[in-house]
């Protein structure tokens, strides 16, 4: 006997057929490693390795790891002013990375080739919006990617402790006038991500279309430009990082005493909702959100 | 409002160097082109050169053309196929072009699954979204499986992806003798390319007569013996809300062999007549409808 209630309706239940499982890292490119290293350090990110052949460096903070790529190739590629920041990618966990690399390019992902060196992994990745990349990483449970491409920095603490047990919580991804629906159907058609209707909304900065990863363990955010911002022809970008925490207020404390300027105006300004990080070397800004352990 | 502007000409019109036809269109007051991937590639500067010529021109792309035989396909055939498009695709964003043209594939190797079809232009879709390029899926009246544009428009409905539209052509619907009626089951938002034509003769029966005719005998809007029915398409096409671009796809032999002035001027005169005598875009509002004075 069918004890199931949902199958009398064919109530679909959420696909995740690339195995998302979280976010490995995000990856700035630069060409001012050291100035984004403060930037990092100041909200409590740590330098914990470097890569064995190219100038890359990891911080971590808590679970979350994020790389720097001050490749100089790689930092003239990314599009930025002056080599300032910029999100050039987000390395999503997965169940099988290769198979979901497989699977994204079935369904007309562009491929990246790889500039893996000897003995280096080859992770597999796609193009994403602009001039960033979307990584596919499977080994992150017994042993990590940086047990083979990176190199501790000795005496430095491998797994330095959050501030207020931030985590990532998203990505906030800026896109051309009239997108959303592209961008919408892009990630549902080969990421398997769900449409968050528009009267549910986290943070202060409630703007554009949100998305939820399949796994539920992150959001994604699209933003077009203001209609009065006629002719805004900026190429679209991954624009800040989402940081979840139980306690905003206690997080915006710590992170002020760390030297970390908040945006205060009338309409936009730290609350229990969330906060958002004065713009630093450019554009990078970090913010935070409420988080309860459900609520993403 | 330019009289001219909603209007462009086809690169493939005219004789001459991508140069001499953005001028041509230039002076006889166009605003936007069709570009063909031919004249980038075949530009003696290369694509780049190209791609400058184009930026210099002024002229907005009206879309760029044109992918064939895409869609149907398995195995390596696909495979080979979806390379093809990604460098049509490159080129495309590269003169800023935000719609790609595809034609239904004629190809006797592709499948007749209108599912299979619709999957791999959704994929097609997605190849070109992130790019910011729409993709026009456009029934040649000698596809194998797709020759009408009610089918098209099937299929993009089975694909049901925002960037993936129908590109509709006057000749195609004339020369399968498609009912005009069904123009009112599209949806205006997701026509993403009309373009027209007229040619000389009432009947194309065969695919053979339809390839000959399209490729060497076509004409400009009002110079065919199908005006009516042309105007009765754009009108239909107004009356639903279509409010894109109309591209003139004037293959014609005899344009080959005129100056290019003498072929702009003849683009100008149809765009004219659909401005002026089928849109009446130009015309005053009634006497009646004004404000009477204090």
């Amino acid at each position: 006997m069918n004890t199931n209630p949902l199958h009398r309706e064919a109530v679909p239940e959420t696909p995740n057929r690339l195995g998302v499982e979280g976010i490995e890292f995000i990856e700035y490119t630069t060409s001012h490693p050291q100035a984004l290293g403060q930037v990092l350090e100041n909200m409590g990110f740590r330098p914990v390795a470097r890569h064995r052949s190219r100038e890359v460096t990891l911080y971590r903070q808590g679970g979350m790891n994020l790389v720097v790529n001050a490749n100089p190739e790689d930092a003239r590629m990314s599009g930025a002013a002056d080599g300032e920041p910029v999100i050039s990618a987000v390395a999503f966990r997965v169940h099988d990375a290769l198979k979901a690399h497989t699977r994204c390019i079935e369904l007309g992902a562009w491929t990246v080739p790889s500039h893996a060196q000897a003995m280096e992994l080859h992770i597999p990745a796609i193009h994403g919006p602009g001039s960033t990349r979307f990584y596919f990483v499977d080994r992150w449970k017994e042993f990590s990617i940086y047990d083979i491409d990176f190199k501790p920095i000795p005496t430095v603490d491998q797994h330095p402790k959050s501030i207020a047990d931030m985590s990532y919580f998203g990505v906030v991804q800026y896109i051309g006038v009239g997108r959303s629906a592209d961008w919408l159907a892009y990630f549902e058609n080969i990421f398997d991500f769900t449409f968050i209707s528009d009267d549910q909304r986290f943070g202060i900065l409630p703007k554009g279309k949100l998305m939820k990863s399949p796994c539920g363990q992150f959001l994604w955010q699209l933003i077009e430009p203001e209609p009065w911002m006629d002719g805004d022809e900026s190429p679209e970008s991954l624009q800040r990082i989402g940081l979840g925490v139980a306690d905003v207020g206690a997080a915006v404390k710590v992170l002020k005493a760390q030297g970390v300027e908040f945006v205060e105006s009338s309409q936009l300004h730290p609350e229990d909702r969330g906060a958002l990080t004065r713009g630093m070397l450019g554009s990078v800004s970090f913010e935070l959100v409420h988080q309860t352990k459900s609520s993403a | 409002m330019n009289l001219l502007d909603g209007f462009g000409m086809d690169t493939i019109t005219m004789a001459g160097s991508l140069d001499a036809k953005l001028s041509a269109m230039k002076q006889a007051g166009f605003s936007q082109v069709m570009l063909m991937a031919r004249d980038l590639v075949g530009h003696p500067g290369g694509v780049p050169e190209a791609v400058k010529v184009i930026q210099a021109s002024g002229l907005r792309p009206t879309g760029f053309q044109v992918l064939r035989d895409f869609e149907g396909l398995s195995g390596h055939l696909h495979s080979y196929k979806v390379d093809i498009a990604k460098s049509m695709l490159e080129m495309c964003a590269a003169t800023g072009s935000k719609v790609l043209l595809a034609c239904s594939s004629s190809s006797r190797h592709a499948t007749d699954d209108l599912d299979h079809i619709a999957r791999d232009l959704k994929k097609l879709a997605m190849l070109a979204l992130p790019l910011g390029i729409k993709v026009a899926y456009e029934g040649l009246s000698w596809g194998r499986t797709v020759n009408e544009f009610t089918t098209s428009w099937d299929v993009v409905c089975r694909a049901d992806c925002p960037n993936l539209g129908i590109g509709l052509d006057s000749f195609h619907i004339f020369a399968a003798n498609t009912s005009l009626d069904a123009i009112e089951d599209l949806d205006p938002e997701k026509i993403f390319l009309v373009q027209l034509s007229d040619f000389m003769w009432n009947e194309t029966p065969t695919f053979e007569e339809r390839m000959t005719t399209a490729r060497t005998f076509r004409v400009f809007p009002g110079e065919g013996v199908h005006s009516e029915d042309l105007a009765d398409l754009v009108m239909r096409l107004d009356r639903i809300g279509y409010r894109g671009d109309y591209s003139f796809e004037v293959f014609n032999d005899d344009y080959q062999q005129l100056p290019l002035n003498t072929v702009a001027e003849r683009a100008k005169k149809s765009a004219t007549w659909l401005h002026n005598d089928v849109l009446h875009r130009s015309a005053p509002l009634p006497s009646w409808t004004r404000p009477h004075k204090a």
